[in-house]
């Protein structure tokens, strides 16, 4: 059906306005109450003022440092409990000795709010980047691990006896059946740990300091500049969908058999 | 590995059974836990990591002198309030986008925008506006699980059953009542399967706000206990949490059983 | 000094197969003994649940027997190995591997090097009218193309024995003649012994050698018909002539008595 190029300009923009408009409806009352003083500055500083400052952080190069810093931490500590996630998960769900081991360490650790455990962790490694990798690992292990196993549990049975069928040992089973077949599940599992990944590095940050996002979020409070803040949580936010995008792009590609 | 045939066990009766597999099971927590007490204070410093017992005894005195209900309380109390608010407004926000096109063109982007960010980082944007204190808990904890409440009511409104809708119609259910009567009863057990969900969030961002931003609860006792070297405290109260947050899980599904007696 | 021949001989002695899960106890299988000759192809059909397919899979290997004996070449078996391939009903097919590295899956675990792999995979690719679908996911597939990658695949490391579990059930009729026919071809060609579950008789006795009737549960031989088909003719040929309708109705009653209950006079 040929629809001409005016009337699909026409209807394209108004179906963006009208899922927009509510996002620029806030931004503008953002800035032309503040402007107008109806607010307090240093609990809502206008709009063009937090942008100014994001600009002047970028620019220093504060901004980036400080998301290196925290993406750094992050991601370590994820990859860590990554590996070690899939591994103790998929030899729970196939081995029995190993599942008797590590069941009940999984099921005690997986109530435990982990964020409770940065004292712990403060007292134990120090404040530096080492700590901040090890708890982001620790805290993320248990989501990746228990679907991990969830999924190398249910993996049809057929698919294991036809790899067998045809010569595959037990140890490769778990490497070239189970882990593929248990990808789904892996990735879900993943895509749990990454904002919990975030959640303890940011926390970590602002109880200890020692740079990142969330240190310089809190500063912002800590020495009156509210623009500080605002500036590093519009980051946070272009971080997180960033992530989040990206780990869409991944799963499409490694699940694209499903 | 191999699937090896099972042979019945005539002998032994089955609830002795049951008990013996139980206490199998957590054997390796029992090693554990005999390893943790006896390295430390020989291979780690007692200081850094208390034995057990030690631990143990901490929660006793704790639990008898009474020192903790006040902060327990105060920390159950925000979670509380945050979580049920964030339920009342959830529920209504994620059924009213699901029902009613405007709601949805007006909220959907703000989510989407607000989705990535992991509500715990608002801490110090609500220490801004509230100070240290309550109302600051509570606030991070209602918007921590506000959206994932909203979207699990989004989704349950969506699919609910055409079947029953069209029944309702065709009984003549329309307009307000069609939602008191249908929508909101085929909701309630994904919507229920959500608020599970919330819980484990809404502990971790009640503890996250204590321990940036408080001088109360439980948080705020494992910082401090971990700021002035009472180490033994410091573990105690975050063994107390757990547990807390362990049993809260279990008896909100004991409930759950209780409530959808027709799924 | 006896030779022995690789001729992929199947013999079952007093085979019994009961589950037990401490409280109930179920005999699968019972007294069951049966010999398949090197190179036959042999049907096992049979009331639903009389355990034909835990048959196969007690042959295959899969399943463990409770009692008796299952001996491959004078051997007795023990799990899955590489001369027993089965061809599963529903395909199995590795669903995060294209066609070609599903088929290609035996080789590699012969160790063959990369180009062997995919010259030998090809062939059965071409030979099962899969080609130009090498690189596409299970996920792309019909059922009766996932049905002819499984096939493929396991005929593509060669193993002495086929074990095909009712492998053309989900598939509509014309796509059922088409694949009945050329596994006739393929068989005809490879030197392999064949043993097809099916609940179909028609079928049974279209492509075998013999077709033993199991008794419904718990399962054990009922008789073995010899199936004697002029196979040189066409289809229809096949399907009108009297020795097949003779056979046909044979295995028919036979397998009609168990599948009624007894009259009780």
């Amino acid at each position: 059906m040929d629809v001409s190029v005016r009337e699909l300009d026409a209807s394209s923009v108004v179906s963006v306005l009208k899922s927009l408009y509510s996002l620029i409806l806030v931004l503008v009352l953002w800035e032309v109450v503040t402007q107008l003083g109806y607010i307090h500055y240093y609990f809502l500083p206008p709009l063009s003022d937090v942008l100014a400052r994001f600009v002047e952080l970028t620019q220093s190069g504060e901004m980036l440092d400080n998301a290196y810093l925290t993406l750094k931490r992050a991601f370590l500590g994820l990859a860590i409990a990554s590996v070690l996630g899939v591994i103790v998960g998929i030899l729970s769900a196939r081995n029995r000795v190993a599942n008797w081991f590590f069941d009940p360490i999984i099921k005690i650790g997986y109530p435990v709010p982990i964020i409770a455990l940065i004292p712990v962790f403060m007292l134990w490694f120090g404040i530096g980047d080492t700590s901040k990798i090890i708890m982001v690992a620790v805290g993320t292990f248990w989501p990746i691990a228990v679907n991990a196993r969830d999924a190398a549990r249910q993996v049809e049975q057929n698919l294991v006896w036809a790899a067998r069928m045809m010569g595959t040992s037990d140890w490769k089973l778990l490497w070239r059946v189970i882990m593929p077949a248990a990808a789904p599940g892996i990735v879900t599992g993943l895509q749990i740990a990454l904002p919990l990944s975030l959640i303890i590095t940011f926390v970590f940050e602002m109880v200890a300091g020692g740079g990142g996002l969330g240190a310089l979020e809190i500063q912002g409070v800590r020495s009156f500049q509210s623009t500080q803040t605002y500036a590093a949580i519009i980051a946070i936010m272009l971080v997180g969908l960033a992530l989040d995008r990206s780990l869409r792009v991944v799963r499409g590609y490694l699940l694209r058999w499903t | 590995m191999s699937n090896v045939s099972v042979r019945s066990v005539d002998a032994v009766p089955a609830p002795l059974l049951r008990a013996g597999k139980f206490l199998f099971d957590w054997i390796p927590l029992v090693i554990l836990t005999v390893l943790w007490e006896y390295a430390s204070g020989t291979a780690v410093p007692a200081e850094i990591l208390p034995p057990p017992t030690r631990v143990v005894g901490e929660i006793q005195e704790l639990i008898v002198s009474g020192e903790v209900y006040s902060h327990l309380f105060t920390s159950l109390f925000r979670i509380g309030v945050g979580l049920g608010l964030s339920i009342a407004v959830g529920v209504l926000l994620g059924i009213g986008m699901a029902r009613l096109d405007p709601v949805e063109d007006f909220f959907e982007v703000l989510l989407a925008l607000t989705y990535p960010i992991p509500k715990t980082a608002l801490v110090p944007l609500a220490i801004l506006w509230l100070g240290v204190g309550t109302e600051t808990a509570v606030l991070i904890v209602f918007l921590a699980c506000l959206l994932p409440i909203v979207l699990n009511a989004y989704n349950a409104a969506e699919n609910v059953d055409k079947n029953l809708v069209w029944a309702a119609k065709m009984m003549g259910t329309d307009g307000r009542q069609l939602f008191r009567k249908v929508v909101i009863p085929a909701t309630i057990p994904e919507i229920l399967t959500g608020v599970r969900q919330a819980i484990p969030i809404a502990f971790i961002a009640l503890v996250s706000a204590e321990l940036i931003a408080s001088d109360e609860g439980i948080g705020y006792l494992i910082l401090t206990a971990g700021q002035v070297g009472n180490y033994p405290t410091m573990f105690a109260n975050i063994v107390i949490i757990s547990a807390v947050a362990f049993f809260a899980v279990r008896g909100y599904e004991l409930l759950r059983e209780r409530v959808l007696v027709w799924t | 000094m006896t030779e022995r021949t690789l001729d992929g001989h199947v013999s079952i002695s007093d085979l019994e197969k009961v589950y037990d899960d401490g409280a109930e106890r179920t005999t699968a299988i019972k007294d069951l003994s049966f010999d398949i000759e090197g190179g036959e192809f042999a049907t096992i059909v049979g009331p639903s649940g009389c355990g034909k397919s835990t048959l196969l899979y007690l042959v295959a290997g899969f399943l463990d027997e409770t009692s008796g004996s299952i001996e491959v070449d004078g051997d007795p078996i023990d799990g899955p190995g590489t001369d027993r391939g089965v061809v599963f009903q529903d395909y199995a097919l590795f669903p995060w591997r294209t066609v070609m590295e599903n088929v290609t899956y035996g080789l590699e675990e012969q160790g063959y090097n990369k180009e062997e792999r995919r010259s030998r995979a090809q062939k059965y690719i071409d030979m099962m009218d899969l080609s130009g679908f090498e690189n596409n996911y299970p996920k792309e597939l019909s059922g009766g193309m996932k049905q002819r990658v499984g096939l493929a695949r396991t005929l593509a490391y060669d193993p002495k024995i086929l074990l095909m579990d009712e492998p053309f059930g989900a598939l509509d009729q014309p796509l059922r003649e088409s694949l009945q026919d050329q596994l006739i071809d393929i068989w005809g060609d490879l030197d392999k012994t064949v043993v097809f579950v099916t609940h179909d008789v028609e079928e049974a006795v279209y492509l075998s050698d013999s077709v033993m009737v199991m008794t419904r549960h718990p399962g054990t031989k009922k008789n073995v018909t010899k199936v004697d088909l002029d196979r040189s003719q066409t289809r229809e040929e096949i399907i009108t002539s009297n020795e097949f309708t003779e056979t046909k109705n044979d295995v028919w009653k036979s397998l009609r008595e168990e599948t009624q209950p007894e009259v009780q006079p």
